[in-house]
């Protein structure tokens, strides 16, 4: 539904909207309590069944239930949007959604002068692109770059909600040949002026599917504008309507990232040219950037993502590390028995994928066999795709050549020290009892995020053997082992140290339980979040007038505050290590007020 | 499988920034690294100096260090430590330079140091892996490894080319449907008589327009965009080829008296050998779209330049317009020759390449021109007919004489060639600026 007057025939993307179903709920109002109108933007994600990231979200939103959300979603695949919402609780009070899988471009072409608008503002864009990413660019010449950037994004976003066909003009000839412009001119990226004529088209065509958040029509009063903070759940598009609504209607913004986006971009296509991948990168970087200077705080979810974004030119004074919460309730029983099922086994869960290399951990459990012959080792999980399942046949072959199949004594039946199990299994109903099952608990992996199986380890009170990599250091803290990654023989002696040491395990796992429970819990994530919505809104000044009961205005309802935009301070130096981009010193340039023609060139 | 997606919160989070597999010839594995490592020792030092050696201990033994940390404070370096007799590993003096060696192929591919930073820490490279190269973190390891990359002189790696697309079996079989269903019209035409006739011209009517419908639907012929609604247009202009010309003669001399009777003889005489010609003409027009999108794809990968393809575009486009019609030229002579019908060329190759053009802008996301242009030639007939009409009313003689005098000249073909001859034209010039452009052109399903 469309919620624009009538003269606008503007929207290109289907939005959606509705109201969840049952009561609508009055707000409660506590005395010191203060009601957050929250625009929660996603991306591929929450409402949807099979969104990434839906639990946390909802979680967040269950567990703020005095405060109001609104949640803006845009849908990845269309098999997504087919698949369903999640059921909603009622301080949902809406729900607009957009498809970011289709834009319809209805060929209708701009006027003389919207068409010289799009090719003023999208060849600034080009020129920024080609002239080089963040980890280029000289210290100087960044920040007028950034703010070239800036202003050619917010340029082309007005003339979508003034014009809006932005779809097909991004598509259009006009803006390859101003990308083919911008490539052959002096001082364009040795990359980007090897550009040929393929590499444009994709160039163009993937600009456009990244800048369809500027089509929507979220960015009105009664849309976004209505929310006293936005909070985008991942970089991306989510962060870039987060950035429309603070530039169109003054919203602050909450940038929350679990993974870097960034980083997902540079691996996402290592096949293309070099062309695409320069421009693209640049661009990408940039958008990073510009989110990052505009938004009031940023979230990241572990060390590793707030490290990417210091590089990126975040703030360090704007970053507030929030790790995800995990449902600590579930092993709450096994955490808390002493009693210990199998004091000889090894316990390794997870998704079976080449990565997590359980070829090193049987090979380790070779030498563990040696020292300790009693040794026993589950290896629980499910193989992700093919490749996956692929990777678990050749383990499983590896495990039987390794270890033959032994007994008790001749007249027992044999069985393998090393066995392949899945949660569901008689013995292995849920997650909890294949931690149970074993003293330590193993991780083996050579690439990793944020280990959410190590987590669980700990929550269960297990002691843990992992291998160096992404987060297991923030995460484990000192509770448990820590081996290099592709060391089998350090990962067995590790092993072997917790096997025969039963004291030592008792007290890491209750540590481990501990820090986890202090951590990693969804009472924190949430307890974080809900301080963090207060503080943000308690720097930014209400811009709408308040009302009484009768409908009138209410003077002097809200204290007037001091909103002074860029800093107050200058920034100090030395934050941004090594060439990352430095904002203007001086107060933010917008781009509303100066008309671009040749401001920057 | 249930139970660890329903147990697991942070699932979707993780595949957010999920590494990828590593792709790269480089070493994969310890082992395959230590050999490579070595080879590369082996080439770049053959003789070690007493300096060099000194720092490869140091390096090596750094190396050899587990990492341990734990609680009760007891470290996990005993491992290492109570293997002194172990061989220390050879490595050289440059351990970036064997990790470059390593990661050869993710340093040439990189466009900035963030991607190789990505990039190692997809291969499982971290912080505390770069402090044993001397550095504080990954990223100012990628920025060496960045800079130390050459990247003067070697040419970077081209462009692949697109990939045409296929002609596939559906579109094909779709495309001979509406011919092979008009001639068994037009043969149970002439074998039928009386009522029979008329509900087989009804039938083979319908059977025709699905059939064309279901051709334009797939296949090289089918609009990408939201198509505006042409059939109307393309309906009248065909029955004018089917009906047109002898209701003109007749209106011209008076009539028409009677109802056409499905032949070729009578007062209002059919001319089914055009229409019979273009409906078998669908199979070379997809045909020819199909050549034009191949060798448009093979030119875009081919050229550097905006201006290049559009210089190449045109001889490309006329060729396959002449091709098209060379092909329609052929069947109305066989279907004339067949049906014993005088093969109305001019009009029929003007509808033929009015028809082709405004499909091909169509396919190709340009609605707007086409349909203007057909609108504008079928109401350039229907004016015709109706000024013949209206000039029996009293005291409009004088509107019959622009058509009457055409007539008179050329015969009845003149209307019809000169209406769709005029919109070929027009939409062909159109073309040569649209179609000629490399966005006309792009390749719809990128990678998202």
């Amino acid at each position: 539904m469309d919620n624009r007057p009538s003269r606008h025939r503007l929207v290109r993307i289907r939005s959606s909207r509705c109201e969840p179903p049952g009561e609508r709920r009055l707000p409660l109002w506590e005395i010191g309590g203060v009601l957050v109108r929250i625009g929660l933007i996603t991306e591929g994600g929450y409402p949807y069944v099979s969104g990434d990231a839906r639990l946390w979200c909802d979680r967040l939103v269950r567990g703020l239930e005095q405060h109001e959300f609104d949640i803006y979603a845009l849908s990845r695949t269309e098999r997504q949007e087919d698949e369903g919402w999640v059921p909603l609780p009622a301080q949902v009070s809406r729900v607009r959604t957009a498809p970011m899988w289709a834009a319809e471009d209805d060929g209708a072409g701009y006027g003389r002068r919207a068409r010289r608008r799009f090719a003023e503002h999208y060849g600034e864009l080009a020129a920024v692109l080609c002239a080089g990413g963040l980890a280029e660019a000289p210290e100087d010449g960044s920040a007028l770059e950034a703010d070239r950037f800036g202003n050619a994004l917010y340029g082309l976003a007005e003339l979508a909600r003034d014009e809006g066909g932005l779809v097909g003009a991004l598509r259009s000839e006009a803006a390859v040949r101003a990308l083919e412009r911008a490539c052959r001119s002096r001082g364009a990226l040795r990359a980007a002026r090897e550009a040929r004529v393929p590499d444009l088209l994709t160039v163009a065509a993937q600009l456009e599917h990244a800048l369809r958040p500027l089509s929507l029509d979220w960015y009105e009063d009664d849309g976004l504008g209505a929310a006293d903070l936005c909070h985008a759940t991942s970089g991306g598009p989510a962060a870039l309507s987060g950035l429309l609504a603070h530039h169109f209607c003054d919203v602050p913004l909450l940038l929350t990232e679990y993974g870097v986006r960034l980083r997902t971009h540079y691996l996402a296509a290592p096949d293309a040219s070099p062309a695409v991948r320069a421009l693209l990168a640049t661009f990408h970087g940039r958008l990073t950037a510009e989110a990052y200077s505009r938004a009031a705080l940023i979230t990241p979810g572990n060390g590793h993502a707030r490290r990417w974004q210091e590089r990126c030119g975040a703030d360090r004074a704007k970053l507030r590390t929030v790790y995800p919460g995990m449902d600590a309730s579930r092993f709450a029983d096994v955490g808390e028995s002493t009693d210990c099922a199998d004091p000889d086994s090894l316990v390794w869960v997870g998704r079976v994928e080449p990565t997590k290399d359980l070829v090193s951990l049987l090979h380790a459990f070779a030498e563990v066999r040696k020292e300790e012959t009693k040794a026993r080792l589950r290896i629980v999980g499910t193989p992700a795709g093919s490749e996956g399942a692929a990777y678990l046949g050749h383990c499983k072959a590896l495990a039987a050549q390794l270890f033959p199949d032994e007994a008790e004594g001749p007249h027992t039946v044999g069985d393998n020290p090393v066995s392949f199990e899945e949660i569901g299994d008689p013995e292995l109903l849920s997650l909890a009892d294949a931690y149970a099952s074993g003293a330590v608990t193993v991780l083996s992996s050579v690439v990793e995020g944020f280990p959410i199986g190590l987590v669980e380890a700990m929550l269960c009170g297990r002691a843990t053997v992992s291998t160096d990599v992404g987060a297991v250091v923030e995460v484990i803290g000192g509770t448990g082992l820590v081996v290099p990654p592709r060391n089998p023989r350090a990962l067995a002696e590790a092993c072997v140290a917790l096997l025969r040491d039963p004291e030592r395990r008792e007290r890491l796992g209750a540590a481990a339980r501990a820090r986890a429970l202090e951590l990693f819990t969804v009472e924190q994530n949430v307890a974080a979040f809900h301080g963090i919505y207060l503080e943000i809104v308690s720097r930014t000044p209400v811009r709408r007038v308040v009302l009484d009961d009768s409908g009138d205005p209410l003077p002097f309802a809200v204290p007037a505050e001091a909103h002074v935009p860029g800093r107050w301070t200058e920034r100090p130096h030395g934050l941004v290590a090594r060439g990352g981009p430095a904002r203007p010193q001086g107060a933010p340039v917008r781009a509303t007020t100066i008309p671009a023609t040749g401001g920057a060139r | 499988m249930n139970g660890l997606d329903g147990g697991r919160p942070m699932n979707g989070l993780g595949g957010l920034d999920r590494p990828g597999a590593p792709t790269s010839a480089g070493a994969w594995d310890e082992r395959s690294g230590e050999w490579l490592d070595d080879h590369d020792d082996a080439a770049g030092a053959p003789a070690g100096l007493a300096g060099e050696r000194a720092s490869e201990d140091r390096v090596s033994a750094d190396r050899g260090a587990v990492v341990g940390t734990s609680v009760d404070g007891t470290s996990v370096d005993r491992a290492s430590a109570a293997r002194p007799d172990r061989p220390a590993r050879r490595t050289g003096a440059d351990p970036v330079k064997a990790l470059m060696h390593r990661h050869r192929e993710l340093c040439e591919r990189a466009v900035d140091p963030l991607d190789i930073a990505a990039g190692l820490e997809a291969h499982g490279i971290t912080d505390r892996t770069a402090a044993r190269f001397l550095h504080r973190d990954v990223f100012s390891l990628a920025e060496e490894m960045y800079a130390r990359t050459p990247r003067d002189g070697e040419e970077p790696p081209g462009t692949q080319p697109l990939t045409p697309p296929r002609a596939r079996p559906d579109w094909i079989l779709l495309t001979l449907l509406p011919g092979a269903l008009c001639a068994a019209t037009v043969t149970g035409l002439h074998l039928t008589h009386g009522q029979s006739r008329l509900i087989t011209a009804a039938v083979g009517t319908l059977v025709v327009t699905l059939a064309l419908r279901a051709a334009v639907a797939r296949g090289p012929l089918a609009g990408r965009h939201i198509t505006r609604p042409t059939a109307t247009r393309i309906g009248w202009l065909i029955a004018y080829a089917l009906l047109g010309d002898g209701l003109l003669r007749a209106a011209a001399t008076g009539g028409p008296d009677a109802l056409p009777t499905g032949t070729a003889q009578g007062p209002w005489p059919l001319t089914v050998a055009p229409v019979l010609a273009l409906a078998l003409s669908c199979a070379p027009a997809a045909w020819c779209a199909h050549l034009l999108a191949v060798r448009a794809r093979h030119r875009l990968s081919a050229s550097r330049a905006l201006k290049d393809f559009a210089t190449s575009a045109k001889p490309l486009l006329l060729a396959t317009l002449a091709l098209y019609l060379g092909a329609l030229t052929a069947l109305l002579t066989l279907t004339g020759t067949t049906l014993h019908e005088p093969a109305a060329y001019p009009q029929t190759l003007t509808l033929g390449a009015l028809l082709l053009l405004a499909r091909l802008l169509t396919a190709h996301g340009f609605t707007q021109a086409p349909a203007l242009v057909l609108t504008a030639a079928a109401s350039a007939e229907a004016t015709a007919l109706a000024t013949l009409f209206a000039a029996r009313l009293p005291g409009c003689a004088r509107l019959a004489t622009p058509v009457q005098s055409l007539l008179d000249i050329w015969g009845p073909a003149a209307i019809p060639t000169i209406a769709c001859g005029t919109g070929a034209l027009t939409l062909l010039l159109h073309a040569m600026r649209t179609l000629t452009r490399a966005s006309a052109h792009a390749p719809q399903d990128h990678p998202c």
